[in-house]
């Protein structure tokens, strides 16, 4: 993959500003502060994507809460051979039964991460598990999981910044835009 | 999720007719998400008197999300026709959920587990393991109703097909149509009968001419 040095020279479009997101942020983390009054909340990041995210809505729940890290392996993210299956590269540092678990997305287009993370965190008897997701992008849906709680559906494009990356680039930029095709077909 | 799905390894290699389809399993695979190639074939149009005429059998049924699955990467033609049969199927079946994957969808889908490079290869008639008959989709068209046998539940005979063998390395993996294999069978049959009678009339040609003699 051919990088450019300049980051912004490879986005066609800003689709969602800075101000938008903090905007959105703030909104997520109030209804977050207000649904999980009183309870044990666990926000549980899914790496790397969702770190910005995690970063800024952490800071706009007004509760007690523990965070924690998850990675996952991408098919395909080995660059070598695609066959094997998914695996947990960094597990949770901490147990979480009998804790309302809220897992933070950056992006959820098929749902088979999200899907099989559910599925893994379940076996850790939790008292319950929701969905925060900053974009959600349903065209690309496999997997229909219930997502409690989204920032910004957003059309059927490439998309980086903010956490979103094309081959681990592009997760600096502070706000989110659509990758221009040469970015990518190069 | 039990151990037992935590650890359950990759399907043996499927008589898949497309590479990207291939691909598609190898990444419900990855994720653990159960699929059937296949596995049932739904009637979409009728004669007058109840003969079925056209019938869709959608690339994938993934059971633990009661979603089928179909994959156009094909050339426009093809896809248009799929379109029309997608709409036709949930027309005549509003409880069945099916997504219709294009090229565009895979593509994207490439691009986001960073496989640009198979984009091109795996997409359109490059991807294609063999031409379909006549270049044309796969002829569902023209299957007696007795194959049909009413409409099970989806995805209850992948398993028995997995039971049966089915599931291992496909010998040959050119989809052929239901049609065709059914003109095939009947070619097969006939040149086996054809064999028989040759065999037959070898031996009373011989026994009489031993009894000549």
């Amino acid at each position: 993959m051919k990088v450019t040095q300049d980051l912004l020279a490879d986005v066609a479009e800003v689709l969602l500003t800075e101000e938008q997101i903090a905007g959105k942020v703030a909104e997520l983390g109030q209804r977050i502060s207000a649904d999980y009054a009183g309870r044990e909340l666990t926000l549980v990041s899914v790496l790397k994507g969702s770190l910005p995210f995690m970063a800024d809505l952490m800071r706009r729940i007004s509760l007690p809460l523990r965070i924690d890290l998850m990675e996952v392996s991408s098919y395909g993210g080995t660059g070598t051979e695609s066959s094997g299956l998914v695996r947990i590269l960094k597990d949770l540092s901490a147990p979480i039964e009998g804790r309302d678990v809220l897992l933070v997305e950056d992006i959820i287009d098929t749902g088979l991460t999200l899907n099989y993370l559910i599925r893994y965190l379940k076996g850790k008897n939790p008292r319950s598990i929701k969905v925060c997701s900053l974009l959600d992008k349903p065209a690309r849906r496999l997997v229909e999981i219930p997502i409690d709680y989204v920032g910004f559906e957003i059309p059927d494009a490439f998309v980086v910044g903010y956490g979103l990356d094309f081959g681990e680039v592009y997760r600096n930029l502070r706000f989110v835009g659509v990758l221009r095709p040469e970015a990518y077909e190069s | 999720m039990t151990d037992e799905e935590l650890t359950r390894g990759p399907r043996p290699s499927f008589g898949f007719a497309h590479a990207s389809e291939a691909e598609f399993a190898r990444i419900l695979d990855f994720y653990q998400v159960n699929w059937e190639y296949e596995p049932q074939l739904f009637p979409i149009l009728w004669d007058l008197d109840g003969n079925v005429l056209e019938s869709f059998a959608p690339d994938f049924f993934l059971p633990e999300l009661e979603l089928l699955v179909e994959l156009t990467t094909l050339q426009q033609r093809l896809v248009r026709k799929k379109n029309r049969k997608v709409r036709r199927l949930r027309e005549l079946y509003p409880g069945l959920r099916i997504k219709l994957f294009y090229a565009r969808d895979f593509r994207a889908l490439m691009l986001k587990y960073g496989r640009s490079a198979l984009v091109s290869e795996l997409s359109g008639t490059l991807g294609q393991v063999a031409p379909h008959p006549g270049q044309s989709d796969v002829d569902d068209s023209a299957i007696s109703e007795d194959r049909l046998g009413g409409l099970e539940r989806l995805g209850a005979n992948r398993r028995d097909a997995d039971a049966s063998g089915a599931g291992q390395p496909h010998p040959n993996p050119v989809r052929r149509s239901r049609a065709a294999r059914r003109r095939a069978g009947r070619r097969a049959a006939a040149a086996a009968a054809h064999q028989t009678v040759t065999f037959v009339t070898a031996i009373l040609v011989t026994a009489a001419v031993t009894a000549v003699s």
